[in-house]
């Protein structure tokens, strides 16, 4: 059944949002009774529970100057062209931002994301309705795709339903790694042309979120989904201009941006480099203005520092960790004591200190403050395994092997699997390390990264050293995808009926003072089962030119790519 | 030979499918069975080389997993860069190896012939990629320049062009130089023992005359044939150069393509590695002919 909104309430709803202005819009307050026309009517019990629109930080630069061309840094050519929705990596997401726009954004001026940073976008205002089942986007009008096809409601549904994998949907995405995200939608509805309601199988307030990430992007529907994989129609603020395989991709302004006076440059040219020293030795040299998201570690930044490179730092979470898998399936670690004592044997703080040097941080399955929203205290993370004294932790990591029959006599032999690329085996070197010092022998099987996925899909290892990335910094957006019961990115099939109850629960709860709680409940049992120990989560130094102004690095390497405010002061 | 490009390739573990998929950091069984369909690899193997060898038969090379391009498309633009850095390479050796070694050769235990053996160790020592990549550090460092980033075509900026490709190709050349300059050491101081070598000294001829048109002419067989096949394995032997100085070249690509089991690419790419070894070997032989009469007349 579907909930509409008698129209009086929808009056107070939406008059009680706030008209603020999405990044220099034109269409600022937009017309609310036009608004409130085009949505349906109407059951009389239906609820408006909530209307809501943030303003962005900042407003436009008074001194902002057009022109330029920004030159980017790249790592690795696209793996799917511009179709951010196949895959998952900010490989494609960065490039591909700037074609593109979402319903609504991240505040580009705010570090620290969350739903008070999820600013309009392509929708120009939102309201939850019926208690957070309903989330009703009001579009914005006048908006064109790049090959001048208007944008409606109807692209939002198309979206959506093809990531969702509706039974509906027009088309089928060949993969799609984001489809759990959407589990909660039970419809789409585009009321009228520039109306459209999420319709959800219960309240969960960080829908928001998911759509506010560089990994929801809006597709047009008049352009098949294979097509982005060599070209890009958006409605972003730049048109795809050339694409060199393996050499650059290059964007030009978007004369018809529906955002009068931007994007402030002419373009952005984004240089596929990929020998990491000649990607910053170019940087150093002026050949670039800005580093690629996560790619600065702290040994970068000192190099470059000490050199005496004219470029500004800016000390970012990254909304990466470093995380230990183990097949929980398979003895010995369908032993939730092993997996404690393997926990408690890896020292977190000394992790950081070899592996990253110091470019990492302590923190469990959310990423730590200030860098992330929900990240235990520092007093809740010295209660957990792994992260208290390493002397006590160890002996205690020894005292649980014992009690599980392990042993000087009998060790517990594992194989610890991992990429064959240097920073995984660095990572995964440590922990046999720290193993061996609690008395399990530990063997490395380093794996070829194409087979590294198979393997751990089929469930063929025992350990392994892992890295996940987060789209948002939200517990939804982690725990239903690495922590829930069938979930195919939960690599240790780790399920407990508890914390999935847990999970629901946190996920449909309004009120953020009742929620932190409960997401700091589910962190801390998720480190004392071991679930995934989280070993530490990754900073970036994110060097850019002293020129490049209004980039602001998020604490999340994958949404802060759009490029729509950034402007160059040459 | 397209036998063993085509079967090895598919010995590797994985293929495009699964790469796809760590990327997206999941696998699903029926969608991977699905994508396998759509680029053709759900075909037996021998059905997959038989449609190759269909196509190659009419100039159709296949299609670019990766890409969904024709892989054609995407190699034409890279054989030029490899085959003008790598003659640049092959120039620069030749200029620097074979002087020296004649050099080397004619002051045979002096000190110029201890340093230049010295610089020869020296080059064989230093792994191409390393010395590119201290020259890269070194161009930040001291001048805080390093050269474009992205290839500039010689039609567009010709100065411009020839520094990108000039240090590259030292830093490749000079390698090669001294393997050949040690090989045109050794076949110059065989032959400088040589009666005919010593007739000539008697006969009263200058040095120039007896060292370059007698002993030289005669030592340089064995330096073609090591011409030859240095030019051949830069083709292919480019890679981490390519990489280091961001030049968009085949060897390079190749290395991309393996890593991505891109198939239709690495078979093109090694088809055409394949052709020129043996194209150069097929030039150094006729040059055999031209050089020595010798060859000529015994055939």
């Amino acid at each position: 059944m579907r909930v509409r909104l008698p129209v009086a309430l929808l009056c107070v709803a939406v008059a009680a949002v706030a008209a603020g202005p999405a990044l220099g819009q034109a269409q600022k307050g937009a017309d609310s009774d036009k608004a409130m026309k085009s949505v349906p009517a109407k059951p009389a019990a239906a609820k408006a529970t909530a209307g809501s629109v943030n303003a962005p930080s900042a407003a436009p630069h008074p001194n902002g100057k057009k022109g330029g061309v920004l030159l980017a840094m790249h790592r690795e050519d696209l793996a799917q062209g511009f179709s951010i929705h196949e895959t998952a990596t900010i490989a494609t997401v960065w490039p591909g931002m700037p074609c593109f726009n979402n319903l609504v954004m991240f505040d580009p001026f705010k570090q620290v994301e969350s739903l008070d940073s999820v600013v309009p976008e392509l929708a120009e205002r939102w309201s939850w309705q019926d208690n957070y089942r309903n989330l009703v986007l009001f579009l914005r009008k006048g908006v064109k795709w790049h090959d001048g096809t208007p944008f409606t409601a109807k692209d939002v549904k198309y979206t959506f339903d093809m990531v969702r994998q509706a039974p509906d949907a027009q088309t089928r995405l060949r993969i799609n790694p984001r489809k759990d995200w959407y589990a909660n939608v039970e419809s789409i509805e585009a009321a009228d042309p520039h109306t459209v309601i999420f319709h959800l199988k219960r309240p969960q307030p960080s829908l928001l979120m998911m759509l506010a990430s560089g990994y929801s992007p809006v597709y047009p529907a008049h352009v098949p989904v294979n097509d982005f994989r060599g070209k890009c129609v958006g409605t972003g603020p730049y048109k795809l201009k050339e694409w060199k395989k393996g050499e650059y991709i290059e964007f030009a302004r978007n004369p018809d941006y529906w955002v009068p006076g931007r994007p402030y440059l002419d373009g952005i040219r984004y240089l596929i480099i990929k020998e990491r020293g000649t990607r910053f030795a170019a940087l150093q040299a002026g050949r670039l203005d800005i580093s690629f998201p996560g790619e600065a570690t702290k040994p970068i930044a000192d190099q470059l520092k000490s050199s005496g490179a004219k470029l500004n730092f800016t000390l970012i979470g990254t909304n990466v960790n470093d995380n230990l898998i183990m097949n929980i399936k398979k003895p010995p670690f369908d032993n939730v004591k092993v997996r404690r004592a393997i926990s408690l044997a890896v020292d977190r703080r000394a992790y950081a200190k070899a592996v990253h040097q110091g470019g990492a941080v302590a923190g469990a399955s959310m990423q730590p403050k200030p860098y992330g929203f929900w990240g235990l205290l520092e007093k809740d993370l010295g209660r957990l395994p792994g992260y208290g004294k390493p002397e006590d932790n160890k002996a205690q990591a020894r005292k649980i092997l014992a009690e599980a029959g392990y042993g000087p006599g009998k060790p517990l032999q594992v194989e610890m699997g991992t990429r064959a690329i240097a920073l995984y085996v660095d990572f995964a070197s440590f922990v046999i390390n720290e193993l061996k010092q609690v008395g399990v022998e530990a063997t490395l099987k380093q794996v070829e990264t194409a087979q590294w996925h198979p393997l751990v899909t089929r469930r063929e290892y025992q350990m392994g050293a892992n890295l996940t990335g987060l789209g948002i910094d939200d517990p939804d957006g982690n725990f239903y995808e690495n922590y829930a019961c069938g979930s195919p990115r939960n690599y240790t099939d780790y399920c407990d009926e508890q914390v999935m109850k847990m999970i629901e629960t946190q996920s449909q709860e309004l009120d953020l003072k009742k929620r932190r709680p409960l997401v700091a409940q589910i962190q801390n049992k998720l480190e004392e089962d071991a679930a995934r120990p989280i070993m530490g989560w990754r900073t970036d130094y994110f060097p850019m030119a002293p020129h490049v102004k209004n980039l602001v690095p998020h604490h999340n390497i994958y949404n802060y790519g759009r490029m729509q405010e950034v402007w160059l002061d040459k | 030979m397209s036998v063993v490009i085509f079967f090895l390739m598919r010995l590797a573990p994985g293929d495009i499918v699964d790469i796809l998929f760590a990327a997206a950091g999941y696998v699903n069984e029926s969608d991977k069975q699905f994508l396998m369909k759509e680029l053709g690899i759900d075909k037996p193997i021998w059905a997959q080389y038989i449609d190759w060898l269909r196509g190659l038969a009419v100039g159709d090379f296949g299609k670019s997993y990766r890409y969904d391009q024709s892989a054609w498309e995407i190699i034409r633009p890279l054989i030029p860069v490899t085959v003008e850095l790598a003659a640049l390479a092959t120039i620069f050796s030749i200029v620097l190896g074979v002087p020296a070694g004649v050099l080397s050769a004619v002051r045979q235990d002096t000190t110029l012939d201890y340093v230049l053996r010295l610089v020869s160790l020296a080059g064989l020592s230093l792994p191409s990629f390393w010395l590119g990549m201290v020259i890269i550090l070194g161009l930040v460092a001291w001048f805080g320049w390093i050269p474009e980033m992205t290839y500039i075509s010689p039609r567009e900026n010709l100065p411009g062009h020839l520094v990108q490709f000039l240090l590259p190709a030292a830093a490749v050349g000079y390698r090669s130089s001294a393997l050949l300059m040690r090989i045109t050491r050794s076949a110059m101081l065989e032959v400088l023992r040589e009666d005919y070598v010593r007739t000539a000294w008697a006969k009263g001829q200058g040095s120039r005359a007896v060292v370059w048109r007698h002993a030289l002419k005669n030592a340089i067989l064995p330096v073609v044939t090591v011409i030859g096949i240095e030019f051949a394995f830069l083709i292919g032997g480019l890679v981490v150069t390519e990489t280091v100085f961001n030049l968009p070249g085949v060897a390079r690509f190749l290395v991309e393509a393996i890593l991505w089991r891109d198939y239709p690419i690495v078979q093109n790419l090694v088809l055409f590695i394949a052709v020129v070894v043996v194209l150069s070997n097929l030039i150094v032989d006729m040059l055999y002919g031209w050089l020595d009469p010798r060859v000529r007349y015994s055939s």
